[in-house]
């Protein structure tokens, strides 16, 4: 079937099984490889995508539910080069290693942090994470740098 | 090199940071390409079984089929010390999971429709799916040949089930053990496996060109890779190249070569570009996994606290085939064998064939089960002689002039002046009291893991814009030692800043043999030949800067990008200018330089079947952590850990740790979440993450560290490997502080909230290996029997 | 594998035409799609079409009225978890919506979804909703009915085929409530065992009516009327709660799973008990 989504901006249509994964669509159809399909059921996070601004697992989203609904991947929370304060913090706070987790973890970090749905403290952070699995860092400068933006964010 | 030249490169941040970050970077698993076949795998469903029919010929014929190969593509064996292993079965299968043929298609899903048109008819044989099983009496032969099979590597005793076994006799144990004011304490421990689950699986896409292969692939080791895929292929190694892109994690899963012989094939037969990437399903069920293990433990300590004597055998179940397993039967000396000054030891260690997925390489390999092993026995030691843990560890913890278990002597006092630092350490931030009716433990562990040396080649290129070039064989696969120790290296050497130096992603056709990224080797074993080549283009600028500036080439100074006579800032001229110049007058400028292990002496005839007989450069690690058990549900919660880490010099501290962060969180995997084990149909039973589950947000702390500098290390300005080790004695730690909660033995891991309940309710069932015999003697396999 | 023929996904605007379609095509309802999803990880075929309920509105609505609260088969676990936010009585189902698996799962997957799956044993909504002694509402051809929650666990396998669920309706009865659930992790992954309590409190702190339903333990979440009838009258007190369900285990028969052995499951029902009564008094 002919799918119709706006995709970081942009409108496209492309033609897909209606039950393809979105990250399949995105990585195959677009280009859009920074969504990792890593577990494939929703327990890793590395797929991560914004639909209508809402965290979203692509691997588990069939395209067709989408339709016509406004995508956001991590290629596209940047205009050129310059990267977001979420960005800029886990930099900042040398979190990268192997860096697979990472495009699905900005993409939850830039929700968490400017969306209002979580409290700025540890607790809550690494309870809003439990979605995303990262097997290099042990976390724990991960949280520092969503803090950091949240504590930015209230200045 | 100056304290201000090492000054002026430390810290240095990680390139590849921002493309990680931006989604930009791209791992072999994004890397397509127009016109790229895809491939699949037909995998064995039984655990053994003679394969009575295989035919592909319809396979073949399917839609936007291109190529199909079998056993009969890939002629050679392939293995660490014995060559056991064939890329297909050919006429048994001898696990789930066992690839039996491979198909590329037009797309993925016409390569998985055409393995459903494979016809194979397996004829099931009995299957030993364990270790007791497999040393049983009578038991079937998972390789009824194995006696004919190629060694590459002599000395390890084998027979029947057993792969190879290595075995250390050091000193008069029967003689410790019939002292009569000894106590003997016996303990016997059991483990599970662990799957790395690196998130990005094994993947790899290949090319057949111009008479070559061109293998791109996520590895830790692009040479085995190369080597290994020539001898299945049965091609000369010259045909193949080896590339590799960023590499999504590793941990030991890529430490071998995998799919890639596969994607050669086809990428020959059908002379397109092949992709080939496992499922996660198939990650799950045949990563190579950290093997589960039996161990029994016997020690006959002094009235003193002093350890007489001590014998253990280590069973290690190498799955189907030896792999890594056969050389890591050499680890056990340097870690059950490790720590403590011994009188007399003798220890086997065994990799046990068995009809499961192969086992391999996980960080700190063998090390980590068996420091548990011996950290928990020391605990019951202390307590049958009535010491206090922390005065025996101190007492007995290996020191300068000691001897270990090979005999080797060891140099400096490491471990005790780090068990200090940890009292310190945790003095600052004491144990919490628990109001919630949790019970509370803590416990401190001391580990021996060391860098794995060996081969390593460089070669850098001095560029007349002042920039050099860094090429190595060397992988990054995250722990950031290739963005940050080898350019911090080269940078100090020749007065550059960090940035300045370009580093070559790893191509077999540009530098020269490596065995690998793993061990905690690369700033070590490829840090050390970098430096080798940076101190000869050093050389050369000097040589070239004395000609311009005619000074003598000894009363020059090269740092923060300029060559200046000493003591006379301005007087001199920009690397760049120098370097523009020599190239001119005699050639680009350039230093090569190569770097192998140093061969640390073992004491004669104690050793067999080691492919280490002793540590060229040991690495020592102090845990310490709390922890809360509740006695209804069993869920054990760290509250605080502490790690005294060895790491001789810190050329990048915020680097180390957050290896260390890593290294401890994965580790508390190891301890408490992170089980797989082989079902009754020979399947590895956590095929998800779901069921398979690694610690998440929620379950970490922060890790409380201090680094040790200043032992003694052959690394290059004295650094040590520092992002292996940290995962060495969690399991250790989190055991030892559970026993203490709970005053139950503790001889499992992982300690799973079941586990730990049927603990606490005295349902727990000690581990009991009739397999392991009773007499030290009888666990050995006479050689050539 | 994927199949030969790709499944379509049929997305209409009413009830009645998603009904209609499901008589037509075989087809089977899909929601949240994180059941569905994953059906070639259970190695399940696809059914030969979909029916999306995303499009139909009436069914992502939660309506409060003074005497109940009803809520729509596609309402999300998160959607859910906000809606209930100003209402303490139903504290345990909030708690329940909020805390499932994960935060991105928990705004894909639906109430429906989480009801109607017969094979997820894990549910928390199931005895979050049973209670609060739930009744659904079922949609077929011959119109909508309600059922009771309790008798459409014991036969939704039977009920759904050609129907389809539209809502849930609970009584607002002031009670407190509570929800116990025990992933082997901190969080993010599906509780081995569950306890969901529903209690009448009186002046003196005392238990009178109690409901209290177990799930993941067995294949099907249940009430544990032996507790119930135990509590009545006893203070709300966490501890003497985890003594009294310590006798009254006979009647569990814990399933066996790769993440835990039944009789795991069983064994943390006292504590799980316990645990949601102290949450009460807290309340």
């Amino acid at each position: 079937m002919t799918i119709r989504l706006t995709v970081n901006g942009e409108t496209r249509e492309f033609a897909a099984a209606p039950m393809t994964p979105l990250v399949d669509v995105l990585r195959d159809g677009l280009h859009l490889t920074g969504a990792k399909p890593v577990c494939r059921e929703g327990f890793c996070g590395a797929c991560m995508v914004l639909v209508d601004a809402v965290p979203t697992v692509a691997c588990l989203t069939p395209v067709a539910l989408v339709e016509g609904r406004d995508i956001e991947t991590v290629e596209g929370l940047t205009s050129g080069e310059s990267p977001t304060p979420v960005q800029a913090a886990l930099e900042e706070h040398d979190a990268v290693q192997c860096g697979m987790c990472f495009p699905g973890m900005v993409v939850a970090l830039t929700h968490l942090t400017t969306s209002g749905t979580c409290e700025p403290n540890r607790a809550a952070v690494k309870e809003a994470l439990v979605g995303n699995v990262c097997r290099c860092t042990g976390y724990e400068r991960i949280v520092d740098a969503a803090l950091a933006v949240m504590e930015a964010g209230h200045e | 090199m100056s304290e201000t030249a090492e000054k002026a490169v430390q810290d240095f941040r990680r390139r590849d940071a921002r493309d990680k970050l931006l989604g930009r970077t791209r791992y072999t698993i994004d890397r397509g390409a127009a016109g790229m076949l895809h491939a699949a795998l037909l995998r064995s469903d039984v655990p053994s079984g003679r394969i009575a029919r295989l035919d592909v010929s319809a396979a073949a014929r399917m839609p936007g089929v291109r190529a199909v190969v079998t056993h009969e593509d890939a002629p050679g064996r392939a293995g660490l010390g014995i060559a056991d292993h064939p890329l297909f079965a050919t006429d048994v299968v001898r696990y789930c999971g066992e690839p039996i043929a491979a198909v590329a298609a037009e797309s993925e899903a016409e390569a998985r429709a055409a393995l459903a048109a494979i016809t194979v008819d397996i004829e099931p044989l009995p299957a030993v799916l364990d270790m007791g099983a497999s040393l049983a009496e009578d038991a079937p032969l998972v390789h009824p040949g194995w006696q004919g099979y190629e060694v590459l590597t002599q000395g390890g005793a084998r027979g029947g089930n057993v792969a190879w076994e290595a075995s250390v006799d050091r000193g008069d144990v029967d003689a410790a053990f019939a002292r009569s004011d000894v106590t003997v304490v016996e303990s016997s421990f059991r483990v599970g496996r662990q799957n790395h689950l690196s998130l990005e699986p094994r993947a790899v896409v290949a090319n057949y060109e111009d008479g070559r292969y061109h293998i791109e692939t996520s590895t830790q080791v692009p040479w085995t890779v190369r080597n290994t895929t020539a001898t299945l292929l049965g091609v000369p190694a010259s045909a193949i190249r080896v590339t590799v892109p960023p590499v999504g994690g590793g941990f030991g899963l890529k430490f071998d070569c995998a799919l890639e012989p596969f994607a050669a094939l086809l990428a020959r037969k059908s002379g397109r570009t092949v992709r080939l990437v496992n499922s996660r399903e198939e990650e799950m069920l045949t990563c190579l996994f950290r093997e589960n293990a039996e161990i029994r433990i016997r020690s006959a300590v002094a009235p003193d606290g002093s350890i007489a004597g001590r014998e253990a055998v280590v069973l290690m179940d190498c799955g189907a085939y030896g792999g890594e397993q056969v050389f890591l039967t050499t680890m056990t000396a340097h870690t059950l064998g490790g720590n403590y000054r011994l009188g007399a030891v003798r220890i086997v260690s065994r990799a046990v064939y068995t009809n499961t997925a192969p086992n391999g390489a996980f960080r700190a390999c063998n090390g980590v089960y068996n420091t548990f092993a011996l950290e928990r026995h020391t605990d019951e030691i202390a307590a049958a002689i009535g010491m206090a843990p922390e005065a025996f560890r101190f007492k007995n913890v290996i020191g300068d002039g000691d001897l270990g278990a090979t005999g080797q002597v060891f140099e400096g006092d490491v471990l005790a002046p780090m068990l200090e630092k940890m009292a310190a350490l945790r003095a600052k931030d004491p144990s919490p009291q628990l109001t919630d009716g949790r019970l509370s433990g803590r416990a401190t562990t001391v580990g021996t893991w060391f860098v794995f040396t060996g081969p390593s080649a460089a070669t850098v290129n001095m560029n007349a814009d002042g920039s050099a070039t860094l090429v190595t064989s060397g992988v990054e696969i995250g722990s950031g030692s290739m963005m940050q120790a080898l350019p911090q290296i080269v940078a100090a050497t020749l007065g550059l800043t960090p940035d300045k130096v370009v580093v070559r992603a790893a191509d077999t056709d540009a530098a020269g043999y490596d065995v690998g990224v793993g061990g905690g080797r690369t700033t070590v074993s490829l840090g050390a030949a970098s430096r080798t080549a940076a101190i000869e283009v050093r050389t050369k600028l000097l040589k070239v800067a004395s000609d311009m500036l005619e000074a003598a080439a000894e009363d020059l100074v090269i740092a923060d990008g300029r060559i200046e006579i000493a003591g006379a800032k301005g007087s001199g001229a920009t690397i760049a200018e120098v370097a523009s110049h020599g190239q001119m007058r005699f050639g680009p400028l350039s230093g090569t330089g190569s770097f192998a292990a140093a061969g640390t002496p073992a004491m004669a005839g104690c050793c067999a079947g080691h492919f280490i007989e002793a540590l060229d450069i040991p690495v020592f690690a102090v845990h310490d952590c709390d922890v809360a058990v509740d006695p209804l549900t069993g869920h054990v919660e760290v509250l605080a850990y502490r790690v005294v880490q060895d790491v001789g010099r810190a050329l990048n501290p915020s680097a180390i740790f957050g290896q260390i962060q890593g290294g401890v969180v994965q580790g508390l995997g190891y301890a408490l979440h992170e089980e797989a084990d082989v079902g009754p149909d020979g399947h590895i039973r956590q095929k998800s993450f779901e069921t398979y589950r690694v610690p998440l947000a929620g379950d970490v702390v922060p890790v409380a560290i201090e680094l040790h500098e200043g032992a003694p290390s052959i690394g290059p300005l004295g650094t040590k490997g520092a992002g292996e080790v940290p995962i060495l004695n969690v399991g250790a730690t989190v055991a030892c502080a559970v026993a203490n909660a709970t005053g139950k033995t503790v001889s499992e891991l992982p300690l799973t909230p079941p586990r730990v309940l049927a603990l606490l309710i005295d349902e727990a069932q000690a581990p009991v290996f009739p397999h392991i015999r009773d007499r030290h003697a009888d666990n050995l396999t006479a050689p050539g029997r | 594998m994927r199949p030969e023929t790709p499944p379509e996904i049929l997305l209409p605007a009413t009830l009645g035409e998603a009904l209609a379609s499901l008589g037509e095509r075989a087809a089977a309802p899909l929601a949240g799609g994180t059941w569905v999803m994953r059906a070639p990880l259970r190695r399940e075929p696809f059914a030969p079409a979909y029916v999306g309920l995303s499009r139909i509105p009436e069914l992502s609505l939660v309506e409060v009225t003074d005497d109940a609260i009803a809520i729509g088969a596609a309402v999300t676990h998160a959607d859910l978890a906000n809606a209930l936010a100003g209402f303490p009585e139903f504290a345990g189902l909030r708690l329940a919506a909020g805390s499932s698996a994960n935060p991105a799962v928990r705004s894909a997957a639906t109430v429906g979804g989480n009801l109607c799956t017969a094979d997820f044993a894990a549910a928390d909504l199931v005895p979050a909703l049973l209670c609060l002694d739930a009744t659904v509402e079922l949609a077929g051809p011959a119109g909508s009915r309600l059922i009771p929650l309790a008798d459409f666990l014991a036969q939704r396998t039977g009920l759904l085929p050609g129907h389809i669920l539209t809502k849930v309706v609970v009584a607002r009865t002031g009670q407190r409530t509570a929800h116990a659930r025990l992933p082997l992790r901190k969080a993010g992954d599906y509780p081995v065992a569950i306890v969901s309590v529903a209690m009448r409190v009186d002046a003196m702190e005392r238990i009178g009516a109690a409901r209290i339903a177990v799930g993941s333990v067995e294949a099907t979440a249940r009430r544990w009327t032996g507790l119930e009838d135990a509590l009545l009258g006893e203070p709300l007190d966490g501890a003497r709660t985890t003594g009294i369900a310590g006798s009254l285990l006979a009647s569990f028969n814990g399933r066996d799973g790769v993440e835990a052995p039944g009789w795991y499951r069983v064994r943390v029902l006292p504590a799980l008990a316990g645990r949601a009564v102290a949450s009460l008094v807290a309340a």
